[in-house]
């Protein structure tokens, strides 16, 4: 259980006592009849043959507030189509599940890229962009939330506390993200603890408190993938295809809406997934191409903010970076030592390391091109460059589905 | 006559208008005598080849003054096609009137409906002084109207004309107005007079026109406005064909002058402002909402493609109030307003069709409206109508980014 | 001896002679339809390039073309769609102009046939495709005009008038494909008229209330139908 200690310019919501998820959920079966809401799976066909999946399908069948699940299906062949679409079926409620593979949804990506509009790589931003198109194309549901697929603890009450706070009608939040803990028998979720928030006090101190790493430093975990937004915020905000994902896509909510409206809820106890293996000397891979991500994300929203970089102010950042990094480090192993959890003070040095060699890299990228930016265009231009493709991509959806 | 005697014309375009025409030209003609003594000054009628006699009682109506009759003539589709505001062919019958006022060197004209119950002398010299002082160029009239009349004034062509050419004009479709000699020259080298424009929107046009060059534009406040009644079998869907047609049409034609334009201003108004007083007329509000109702029902699909699914929605869930509840949201309004203007210009639909499918929404926004201003003063419904050309202004940023 | 091989070599080589005189138009049939499969090919891979370059797909995505495509399921790039058609008429027509060298009777005749059946072939598909705008847009325009006069039937009146239309312009088309004329015709005419009368019936049955309603209302209306108005210029 947490204290009630509010972060930053935008609204936490904790988890205070016990919550009830019986009135919880009976709220939102009430207010969802005015504010339909769906919910968006980027999954690979591998994660259904993993543990986590099964539990969270089993889970949802008991769900009856959500309209409709949009399930984006990647790297999957045509049975294994097939095979996911049964899976699905336990749930009660409307499934579509987008095959990203399949011939119409690939004409799909082929209609972009001959009008010059570049969705990315495939990855979890493009799905998610994809679902969202389809959300605004069905126009049914005013509010889209989206969680992963791996994840081990996964319980409804996550969905219920994620929804709760956009779907409400008297709160009225535009955009909800999740955050947890990541204890076992150790703590997890490095990159949050050791690289991110140490940058960005760093960057803060070195920018005098620009408002949008004010921003950015209110959320506890912002490298969480679970959120919940209306889906006006859909329509408008840009999405990253890139590692830059979670970073960039708060970005885009803090160019496009007030923090006023902007909250962040403690969706559930633990949490586990699957996590990513640390590779310190390919920038191409797991999560080095991560660290160089992030970082050219932060960089590129910061510049278009107005802030000057030069050769000098990466210097004392990488500098003034690993002195905070170490700093934290020594934190985080008292941390640790009073909850008698596991700490491996030299793994810890070693990933700072790492992720002082990725602002490196990150800043001389940014230097190379300042410009380039993964970044999707929002659906608005989308459809405004090629009038009838929402049309199209629900008839594909449809299609397939049938 | 002697061209370079002339200093006024007042024109009248008629057609068929034996029963008021007498009594406008005796009041036009006490006016000019009253308040312009010393001006050499003709009256034009410009008809259209009424059968009811309609010149001979202008002949007969003027006393001491030169009235010159001409006939513009009618094609077959002016015959056919009778704009239901206004009379067939009064584009033409400007035209004539404005050719042979600058011919004869006038230095001010002003136009008169010749439909006009309420007209007195007073009306002349408030659309002609302006003009004559050397300082305006277009006097457009201001009445007094009860609150309920002229709802596609007051919830589109008003708000809308206002948003994207910076005037407050408030009747800009009104019959009534004042020109200088330098405006007539410049609306008859323009080449619409062949076109729909001229034909149905020919009042609109003129306004937009005169703003979007940078003339110097005035308002006369003439009083109450009170006009023989229409023909009952006018269809209202074909009437805002007419005018909101016009207005889309012209909106596609100045975006060069509205795409500059971010800020509203007051515009110079002349004569003593105030509301007449009006008794309560009942409106029958549900046959309104019935028809939006239908609407919203059967034309889902028209819509959702004109204003998109998000909005569509969005008047959905306003519109499941009961009767009484009901509200169109002044935001919503003109959001649907722009769309449909975006929608016009990007041909999603034919025009006729396109704007007729607005009609059902258009009687949802004036059932609203008229529900809304029930039981408020006119002063209070004056500024509800304030309140919708701020949403306007505030959402043209929709119509300029569509429109790229 | 001598008669007998005669007996045997006369029909050999009256085959041989057949055989020599119908070789040079099997040459030319082939030659025609290798030429006229060469020329399609070579026409495909112009076409498609000259398409690519012109940014066809792109200018009908923009124009909705494709979007039309989708609604009935066809997923192919819409450059590819036309490229394909084209290449396909090459190839047909060439085949049939082969065959026509052969110059034997029947097949004469089924070539001639051919090329006399195709202006009806295009010239049903132009009706399909006129009827196809004609019908929507005449069922949208009854659909708004209903809407807008208040009537509650609306929609069912548009797929009415979309329907007949639908039924009128595909008997125009098999009409113009000459098949089996009579047949088009008396089933056109039963369906129809089948259509209409259960329209008729329908309308009857389900509006008799309206029906009362309006003979009732316009009866009572007319006074005050238009005090009761605002002015709305």
């Amino acid at each position: 259980m947490a204290d009630f200690y509010q972060t930053g310019t935008i609204t936490t919501l904790h988890r205070l006592g016990k919550p009830s998820l019986e009135r919880i959920e009976a709220e939102l079966n009430e207010y969802s009849k005015t504010r339909p809401v769906a919910l968006v799976l980027p999954a690979l066909y591998s994660e259904f043959e993993g543990k986590a999946m099964p539990k969270i399908i089993e889970e949802l069948a008991k769900v009856t507030y959500i309209n409709k699940i949009i399930l984006v299906l990647a790297k999957a062949s045509e049975k294994e189509f097939v095979r996911v679409k049964e899976l699905m079926s336990p749930i009660p409620y409307d499934v579509k599940v987008v095959h990203n593979d399949g011939k119409r949804i690939k004409e799909i990506y082929n209609t972009f890229s001959r009008n010059d509009l570049d969705p990315g790589a495939d990855g979890k931003g493009r799905s998610a962009w994809l679902a969202y198109g389809y959300v605004i194309a069905d126009g049914v549901c005013d509010v889209i939330a989206l969680h992963d697929c791996d994840i081990l603890t996964y319980s409804r009450e996550m969905l219920a506390r994620l929804c709760y706070p956009v779907v409400h009608p008297n709160l009225d939040y535009v955009f909800c993200k999740g955050f947890y803990s990541r204890v076992t028998d150790k703590m997890h979720g490095r990159v949050t603890r050791l690289l991110i928030t140490p940058l960005v006090r760093c960057l803060r101190t070195l920018t005098e408190n620009h408002p949008f790493l004010v921003f950015l430093d209110s959320f506890r975990y912002p490298l969480a993938g679970e959120f919940c937004m209306t889906t006006d915020m859909a329509r408008v905000n840009r999405i990253p295809w890139d590692w830059g994902l979670e970073v960039g896509a708060l970005a885009e909510v803090y160019r496009n809406y007030s923090p006023r409206r902007i909250c962040q809820a403690d969706i559930m106890d633990t949490y586990e997934h699957k996590h990513q293996i640390l590779s310190a000397e390919d920038p191409a891979k797991g999560l080095m191409k991560m660290t160089v991500d992030i970082c050219k994300s932060i960089f590129r929203t910061l510049a278009s903010e107005g802030v000057v970089f030069s050769d000098g102010f990466f210097k004392t950042l990488q500098v003034a970076y690993l002195r905070m990094a170490e700093d934290t480090i020594m934190k985080f192993e008292a941390d640790a030592a009073i909850n008698g959890l596991t700490f491996d003070r030299h793994e810890e040095a070693k990933a700072v390391e790492a992720f002082t060699n990725g602002i490196g890299m990150a800043a001389q990228a940014f230097f190379e091109n300042p410009m380039g930016s993964a970044l999707i265009p929002n659906w608005n231009r989308v459809t405004s460059a090629i009038p009838g493709i929402l049309d199209m991509l629900k008839k594909a959806v449809d299609e397939d589905n049938r | 006559m002697n061209s370079s005697e002339i200093d006024i014309v007042v024109g009248i375009p008629s057609y068929n208008n034996a029963r008021t025409i007498g009594h406008v030209v005796s009041a036009v003609d006490a006016g000019l005598a009253k308040y312009f003594p010393d001006k050499k000054a003709v009256i034009v009628n410009s008809d259209g080849g009424s059968k009811d006699g309609t010149s001979e009682i202008v002949k007969n109506a003027v006393i001491d003054r030169n009235a010159l009759l001409l006939k513009h003539p009618l094609s077959m589709a002016h015959r056919i096609t009778t704009p239901y505001h206004g009379i067939p062919g009064k584009g033409s019958a400007i035209r004539t009137i404005f050719t042979n006022a600058v011919d004869m060197g006038a230095d001010a004209c002003a136009i008169v409906d010749s439909d006009l119950r309420s007209i007195t002398p007073e009306w002349i010299e408030l659309l002609l002084k302006p003009v004559l002082s050397g300082t305006f160029d277009f006097v457009a009239p201001l009445y007094a109207r009860h609150k309920f009349d002229g709802t596609i004034t007051n919830s589109i062509v008003y708000p809308m004309t206002r948003a994207l050419y910076g005037k407050k004009i408030r009747q800009p479709i009104g019959g009534e107005f004042g020109f200088s000699r330098r405006l007539m020259e410049h609306y008859l080298n323009q080449d619409v007079w062949g076109t729909d424009v001229a034909r149905f929107g020919i009042d609109i046009w003129m306004t937009t026109e005169a703003i979007a060059n940078g003339f110097n534009i005035c308002q006369a406040f003439l009083g109450a406005k009170i006009h023989d009644p229409k023909d009952p079998g006018s269809d209202l869907s074909d009437m805002l064909v007419q005018v909101v047609g016009s207005l889309f049409e012209l909106t596609e034609r100045h975006y060069d002058v509205w795409k500059t334009i971010n800020s509203v201003e007051e515009v110079e108004t002349f004569g003593f402002k105030y509301y007449v007083a009006l008794d309560h007329i009942k409106v029958d509000v549900s046959r309104m909402l019935r028809t939006f109702r239908e609407g919203l029902k059967n034309l889902q699909e028209i819509w959702i493609e004109i204003i998109g699914s998000g909005d569509f929605n969005e008047l959905r869930m306003q519109s499941a109030a009961a009767d009484a509840e009901f509200r169109f949201s002044p935001e919503l309004w003109a959001r649907i307003v722009y769309d449909f203007a975006l929608a016009y210009k990007k041909r999603k639909l034919p025009p006729q069709q396109l704007i007729k499918s607005l009609m059902p929404l258009y009687l949802g926004k004036t059932a609203s409206f008229v529900m809304d201003v029930d039981d408020k003063s006119q002063t209070e419904a004056e500024a509800e109508i304030e309140k919708l050309c701020l949403q306007f202004e505030k959402t043209k940023y929709h119509l300029a980014n569509g429109w790229k | 001896m001598e008669g007998f091989i005669d007996l045997v070599m006369e029909p050999i080589k009256e085959v041989f002679i057949k055989f020599r005189l119908f070789l040079p138009n099997f040459l030319a049939m082939l030659t025609i339809v290798v030429l006229g499969l060469f020329l399609a090919w070579i026409t495909k891979k112009i076409l498609s390039k000259v398409l690519n370059v012109l940014r066809f797909d792109s200018w009908c995505d923009k124009t909705s073309i494709t979007a039309m495509m989708r609604k009935g399921d066809i997923w192919t790039k819409p450059s590819d769609v036309l490229v394909s058609a084209i290449f396909w008429l090459f190839t047909i027509v060439s085949v049939m102009v082969g065959f026509s060298a052969l110059n034997i009777h029947a097949i004469n005749n089924l070539v001639t046939q051919f090329f006399l059946y195709l202006p009806s072939a295009l010239s049903a598909v132009l009706i399909l495709l006129i009827g196809y705008m004609v019908s929507g847009f005449l069922s949208r325009a009854a659909l708004i005009a209903a809407v807008n006069g208040g009537l509650s039937y609306a929609k069912f009146l548009a797929n009415a008038v979309r329907l007949l239309l639908a039924v009128l312009f595909f008997a125009m088309a098999l009409e113009q494909l000459n098949v089996a004329p009579n047949i088009v015709v008396s089933a056109f005419t039963i369906i129809f008229g089948g259509i209409v009368i259960a329209l008729a019936i329908s309308f009857g049955i389900a509006g008799i209330e309206t029906a009362k309603k309006i003979i009732e209302g316009k009866e009572a209306e007319p006074g005050n139908d238009k005090k009761g108005d605002v002015e709305h210029i």
